[in-house]
């Protein structure tokens, strides 16, 4: 039995280290001297999007990789150029022409067309929905597009002035190929690879494992920098930083947690921070009371102490600087959502919400005991520890709070049906910091919806659709900033931060693009290029 | 022969009935769950706009739009007719997403199992021999600790030992990005990616052969045939396997195939922490997006997976231990 049990060890540890000592492949690739171009990179990314359709859930800086959009980089920017447009002119309050470029070529040698615009915001407009449809269809509200003779100028008549459709719309809408898309009935169905006139081209895609990009060699403004990108799918975030610090991925999509920025500093690998473009906000079910009432949401934010909230999550900028983000160009500068405990109090006492049993805890008017329910996704630790902090914060103030740390499907699906009284979640560059969204956001059910009267806000928003410059449309933006952070539905707890980790020495030229990090198509063309787009150079963290 | 066909009809018969119980809840279980499957599609914000006939329109293409009773009514067809739907996520026929990932599970989970077993077995039975000694007390204390201590934090050590600090091994995937050349190369790079997610479920599961073999071991060796074999002077790997392991394996047995029954279903945590793409890996993506009609095909095929291996084991339970087929015999009056 000794010698059975003393051959299979011995049996077993031969067969691991000879599959072990010899690699199966050699993980290596070439490391360009000039880390500004590589032939090849592999970068990290921890979920699953499909097959870039822009039809199922995807996102947009992948998106982005496959896809161009008329102007560029994005709706977060203050002035995107000319991209796929050529030349983008207002001719009057509802009206703009277009004059696309010439020469540029689908990834499958089509030629891109007046046609293919046309084409496209027809279909978000008139067919299934998308992320994309509202931008088309209400907020702004495209009428007609036009083609001219040249057959290749476009004229976008809008139903309502539409002063920022250069700026915001055409710089969100990523443009599909007519010759594809056209005959699609379904187009949730569509499985085959994106085909865009971006500098990457998807050339493979296997669900659950990886996608491979490979460059555009043709394309307009130059061809990328990185001839290959290969995207391995590591939806464990242990996994993902075991592999960046092996070896096995250049750069991770997930963000660095800040308790293994300190080793991964101490190795070969460069940190850049970026702003998010993101909010971490505490939301109220606006359609219920008490917080269909403006001044007890106003009293609600005067309790929450977001300086106090960033200190002990040790991550972002305190959010008191309110809604939208602070970052974006359409922001109004003298937005404030502050913390008073006092005013708060005040406030909470004069609408008749009292302790009157001596619980510490406040009754409402009829003398009932009042309890929110705060719901929060389980698999975001900051969030529910964030969770726990405002239910102490509520609780100086004299509210009890349930915190319920809920499976992230069916947190989607609680806040979808409005089935809490408050959250703790995060809102992204879309919705933190696209001005038309915020309009959109305060009619879809977001922040508030058009089913419920709101008649201050209502009638900023007629006056905003009134306005038909850029200037007075920001002005009156900040109007309706100033007066959803004065009684807000949603209190901006913190700014996140996020810092990338990468291999420097495999490829160093990433940029950042306001609300894309530095994982972004534009970190992969020339520099002329990335100084065309008002990319900048992202902070590093130092050693 | 005419007894053993009756009796083999009368098992079938009954295994129909677990598997038609089985299919009901299996139906039942994911629609039970809150969440919203259009999640796959929408992003949360586009989903709130969603107007109520594009709601519809987009269910009924994942044919979810009907009363549960059609929903129930279709599915049944479809298993009858071998269509299990299209998977909501992946757009793509439910059988063709899981034979996609089958065989990474099979080559994971068949090789841990087996080895999980043989080394199981062969110390559980040693172990039982010396009962009381020293190496007994060490080897249950090592198992008892393998069975304890979860099978995802084993993976975490291993990868931070072997792939990590020593780089012998990759710390996530099934194979390498860029496919070698050869098909030799190929396999050499699955075994090596394989290495320590096998390793991880190997040391999670044979803690559980061990302490069955023991415990059947303990009864069989107490019997007087082996005290009258050692008397004749039977060696004592023989006496070992041949005459006490021979009479107690039949528990360790059914333990065995009942494991292979779910082998279909993966191992969810070890995937996970590996980023391997298995079964259990699917699964759990399809809970996360609500994928009701994949997570039929999942439950489905682990059902089938597990009433497969209980037919089998009942087949091969004579060609075991020849006593059950006079066991049997009796019970049924034959």
């Amino acid at each position: 039995m000794k010698k059975i049990l003393r051959l299979l060890f011995v049996v077993t540890a031969y067969a691991t280290l000879l599959i072990g000592c010899g690699k199966a492949v050699d993980q290596t690739t070439d490391v360009s001297t000039n880390a500004s171009v590589a032939k090849e990179l592999t970068v990290g990314i921890p979920n699953d999007f499909g097959p870039i359709n822009l039809y199922t859930e995807s996102e947009d800086w992948i998106n982005e990789m496959v896809y161009d959009k008329l102007m560029a980089s994005s709706p977060y920017i203050e002035k995107p150029i000319p991209w796929l447009a050529e030349k983008v002119t207002k001719e009057n309050d509802t009206t703009w022409t277009v004059v696309v470029r010439d020469g540029i070529k689908w990834q499958d040698n089509q030629k891109f067309t007046a046609e293919d615009v046309k084409f496209t915001y027809e279909y978000y407009r008139d067919g299934a929905q998308n992320r994309y449809t509202h931008h088309v269809n209400e907020v702004p509200s495209i009428k007609a597009i036009d083609i001219a003779k040249d057959g290749k100028t476009l004229t976008f008549t809008c139903e309502y002035a539409c002063p920022q459709l250069d700026t915001i719309t055409f710089a969100d809408l990523p443009i599909l190929p007519e010759h594809i898309w056209k005959g699609v009935e379904n187009p949730r169905k569509v499985t085959e690879l994106a085909i865009g006139t971006g500098p990457y081209k998807l050339t493979e895609y296997k669900a659950g494992d990886h996608y491979t990009l490979q460059a555009n060699t043709d394309y307009f403004k130059g061809e990328p920098t990185v001839s290959k990108i290969n995207l391995p799918i590591i939806s464990d975030s242990t996994a993902m930083f075991n592999a960046l610090k092996t070896g096995e991925i250049d750069i991770s999509k997930r963000t660095v947690p800040t308790e293994l920025e300190s080793s991964l500093l101490s190795s070969d690998f460069k940190l850049a921070k970026v702003s998010a473009l993101s909010i971490v906000q505490l939301g109220m079910n606006f359609t219920k009371e008490p917080f269909a009432d403006e001044t007890f949401r106003a009293a609600l934010s005067n309790a929450i102490n977001q300086d106090a909230l960033v200190k002990t999550v040790g991550s972002g900028v305190s959010g008191v600087e309110g809604y939208p983000h602070k970052d974006s160009p359409w922001t109004n500068p003298t937005n404030k959502q502050p913390f008073d405990q006092n005013a708060a109090i005040t406030a909470f006492d004069k609408l008749g919400y009292k302790d009157l049993d001596g619980d510490s805890f406040r009754e409402n008017q009829a003398g009932k005991k009042v309890t929110f329910k705060l719901i929060v996704a389980s698999n975001e630790p900051i969030y529910v520890r964030v969770a726990e902090l405002i239910k102490k914060q509520l609780a100086d103030v004299g509210f009890d709070v349930h915190v319920k740390a809920e499976e992230p499907t069916t947190f989607a699906a609680d806040s979808n049906d409005k089935n809490y009284d408050l959250y703790v979640s995060l809102i992204g560059p879309h919705g933190a910091a696209d001005p038309d969204q915020f309009i959109m956001s305060n009619r879809s059910g977001y922040l508030w919806t058009k089913d419920l009267s709101y008649p201050a806000m209502d009638s900023l928003q007629k006056e905003w659709e009134a306005t038909s410059t850029a200037e007075a449309r920001k002005a009156v933006s900040f109007k309706l900033q100033t007066l959803y952070n004065a009684q807000p539905t949603a209190i901006s707890l913190y700014y996140p931060e996020a810092v990338y980790a990468y291999n420097a020495k495999k490829y160093d030229g990433y940029v950042e693009t306001l609300g894309f990090g530095i994982i972004n198509k534009y970190s992969f063309l020339s520099r002329a290029v990335q100084k065309e787009v008002s990319t900048t150079t992202p902070d590093l963290l130092s050693k | 022969m005419k007894t053993n066909s009756i009796m083999f009809v009368k098992k079938l018969l009954q295994y129909a009935i677990v598997l038609f119980v089985a299919v009901t809840i299996n139906f039942i279980l994911p629609r039970l769950a809150p969440g919203d499957p259009l999640l796959s599609f929408y992003d949360e914000g586009t989903l709130r706009e969603l107007s109520d006939a594009e709601r519809q329109h987009v269910l009924a293409t994942m044919g979810l739009d009907g009363t549960l009773f059609h929903q129930y009514i279709d599915y049944l067809k479809g298993i009858a007719t071998f269509n299990l739907g299209e998977s909501i996520q992946y757009s793509r026929p439910v059988i063709d997403v899981i034979l996609d990932y089958l065989p990474w599970t099979i080559v994971l989970v068949l090789p841990a199992m087996l080895l999980s077993a043989v080394i199981g077995i062969l110390i559980g039975a040693y172990s039982a021999w010396n009962r009381g000694k020293k190496r007994d007390t060490a080897m249950l204390t090592t198992m008892l600790t393998f069975q304890a201590v979860p099978g995802f934090w084993i993976g975490m050590v291993l990868i931070a030992l072997f792939a990590v600090n020593l780089g012998w091994f990759p710390t996530f995937g099934a194979k390498a990005l860029v496919a070698p050349p050869s098909v030799f190369g190929q396999l050499k790079d699955i075994a090596w990616h394989l290495v320590l997610p096998i390793t991880t479920l190997c040391i999670a599961t044979v803690g559980s052969n061990y302490l069955l073999t023991r415990s059947s071991m303990l009864e069989s060796l107490g019997q007087d045939y082996i005290i009258l074999a050692e008397a004749k002077g039977v060696r004592k790997v023989r006496l070992i396997l041949n005459h006490g392991l021979r009479n107690a394996f039949l528990p360790v047995y059914t333990h065995i195939m009942m494991g292979l029954g779910t082998l279909i279903g993966g191992a969810v945590v070890i995937e996970s922490v590996f980023s391997y793409p298995g079964i259990g890996s699917l699964l759990y993506g399809a809970v996360n997006a609500r994928d009701f009609i994949l997570l039929q095909g999942i439950f489905l095929f682990i059902t089938m997976g597990i009433i497969i291996a209980n037919i089998m084991a009942d087949i091969t339970y004579p060609f075991i231990d020849p006593r059950t087929k006079k066991l049997v015999k009796k019970e049924e009056g034959f």
